[in-house]
């Protein structure tokens, strides 16, 4: 290719540009603009912990997390496990405080002693 | 472990979940509402299928604690989302649609986050843009989101803010406080600013000051929302905001700036009573739901109207109904003229605002009807002859039990603010959570 043709090619590129642009209506301009969506700190993936074999001969605790007047149905979870599965012990436990709090105790206490929970926030 | 929770929240205990590491969480759902219910109510809700998946909840409960774990369950690393500093080019109208869309605005208008208005923006802070300003939780159960001067910035610009505005912004932006809180109770949030930058913004303390009438306030609160939803991952309906109602001063965040020059001479700036300097600029929050008004045209004195007045807070979204008295989000607030203010220092001997605080947490009480019914066990005692309770089964249920509303901790936050046209006074139920210099963002 000739010297003089390269150029030649640049200035018609150069001359179209200008004219898109001075004839695109302002609406079909493209424009950037930052992100305003920010991001969550990354999270650690926690594996789940291994599950029972099966139920009999268990102890599984159904944990009230103290929703205002919900126990009832913690109690009644307690009744019809019972009845459906004689050989597993199902221990209702109500939370300490109200279900904005922890209980570190109770946990121990799961650990100590359960093999398994329910856990549940009536609403 | 097998977590039941009602149908209605679904999208939030699995948000949840998967913002604390366990996204295969393993959710039983059953019917909602359950609160109340009798027990063969809920008998049946056990005993019958889950409502989203239709299969049986003893099922699901069985499986969940003995299906073997899959491989995805057994997962562990870390979850990233990658984020962009750019959004992909495009016409302003599409730009604009997109913002609407995805929920990044309040549903108004905005100002597109161009690069050379954010760039106008960042040259009102010696702040870097890729400072970390604060942290965020979208909800109290789930992980914080942070954020840069850069992203305040442009969530500023969206909000129609000036750069003079931005040192303001930035501070709140630091407390780390979003304005959407996530109860189902339709909570609202306040914003108080103090000091010097109240006259350099020209803010609205007077006639009109919590209404739409000026810009600082306007944009000042605007910006709020857009920093919760944006950058603290809060305000999604249905997984990190879940109010019933929604609080219509969710629109403007209760932005206003309160009126120092007016307050009686002894009353401290609000700002001073948390600590700083009088000549320092604050921005202080505050959580709550609701503001009662009331204008004093007759002889009663003041205090005793507002003692009166907030004794009605109990039946507010105050958490009475939890444990009242004990509950820290039981808290008091006086939005008060400066009217008002003179006349409860000068004809009512109320030298201070902490006095009038003090007197309020002291002399206002739980009614009776309310006390007994928060407290049952305190109830069933006073049935079986149990002193101090039985005694307290002769007073009426309109009148005053022995518990104070207000713990001595929250107490009763006091601002003094608007056009002194008249002895009025707000009085409600918000508690002050933060405040953060505004200085230090200049």
């Amino acid at each position: 290719m000739k010297k003089g043709t390269g150029w030649l090619q640049i200035g018609i590129c150069l001359l179209t540009c200008l004219f898109v642009t001075c004839t695109q209506k302002p609406e079909q301009r493209v424009i950037t603009v930052l992100n305003p969506v920010g991001s969550p700190s990354p999270t650690p993936l926690i594996p789940m912990a291994p599950r029972l074999d099966m139920l009999e001969g268990k102890t599984i605790y159904i944990v009230d997390v103290m929703y205002p007047l919900t126990h009832q149905l913690f109690e009644e979870i307690q009744k019809v496990f019972s009845e459906k599965y004689p050989k597993t012990k199902w221990v209702v436990k109500s939370k300490a405080g109200t279900y904005f709090d922890d209980d570190p105790k109770l946990w121990e206490e799961l650990k100590a002693n359960a093999q398994g929970m329910i856990i549940g926030v009536g609403h | 472990m097998a977590p039941i929770v009602t149908g209605r929240f679904q999208d939030v205990a699995e948000a949840t979940a998967a913002s604390k590491g366990m996204p295969r969480e393993r959710f039983t759902y059953i019917h909602h509402p359950v609160s109340n219910k009798p027990a063969a109510e809920c008998r049946k809700y056990i005993e019958g299928n889950d409502p989203l998946t239709g299969k049986p909840v003893i099922e699901e409960i069985v499986a969940a604690l003995t299906k073997p774990l899959s491989e995805e369950e057994k997962k562990t690393g870390f979850v990233e989302k990658p984020r962009e500093r750019l959004l992909k080019p495009d016409t302003a109208q599409n730009l604009e649609r997109q913002f609407l869309e995805n929920g990044w605005t309040d549903g108004l208008l905005i100002a597109l986050p161009t690069e050379q208005r954010v760039s106008e923006m960042l040259k009102a802070t010696s702040h870097k843009p890729d400072e970390i300003v604060g942290r965020m939780m979208p909800s109290p159960a789930q992980g914080p989101w942070k954020y840069t001067v850069e992203m305040v910035a442009a969530n500023a610009v969206m909000a129609g803010a000036k750069p003079k505005h931005f040192p303001v912004i930035l501070a709140l932006a630091a407390t780390g406080q979003g304005s959407l809180p996530s109860s189902t109770s339709s909570m609202a949030r306040m914003m108080v600013i103090n000091g010097p930058i109240r006259n350099e913004l020209k803010t609205n303390m007077g006639i009109g000051a919590l209404g739409p009438f000026d810009e600082a306030n306007a944009v000042l609160g605007r910006t709020w929302t857009f920093i919760t939803k944006n950058l603290g991952g809060g305000g999604k309906a249905g997984t990190t905001y879940l109010g019933t109602f929604g609080n219509n001063y969710n629109y403007n965040n209760l932005c206003f700036a309160e009126k120092e020059e007016a307050l009686p001479s002894g009353w401290k700036p609000f700002h001073v009573q948390k600590g700083f300097k009088q000549g320092e600029s604050v921005v202080s929050v505050f959580n709550g739901w609701t503001l009662l008004n009331y204008s004093a045209y007759n002889p009663d004195p003041y205090h005793e109207l507002m003692r009166r007045q907030m004794v009605a807070l109990e039946m507010s979204g105050a958490g009475a109904h939890h444990t009242p008295g004990v509950n820290i989000q039981t808290a008091g607030m006086l939005i008060i003229d400066p009217v008002t203010a003179k006349a409860l220092k000068e004809e009512e001997s109320f030298e201070t605002k902490e006095k009038l605080s003090r007197w309020l947490t002291e002399n206002v009480h739980f009614t009776m009807w309310n006390y007994w019914n928060a407290m049952p066990d305190y109830l069933k005692k006073a049935k079986e002859g149990v002193q101090p309770y039985a005694s307290l089964l002769k007073r009426a249920p309109e009148s005053d039990s022995p518990l104070q509303l207000f713990s001595p901790k929250a107490g009763v936050e006091i601002v003094v603010v608007g056009g002194e046209t008249n002895p009025y006074w707000y009085a409600g139920d918000f508690r002050y959570l933060a405040s953060a210099s505004i200085d230090q963002w200049k």
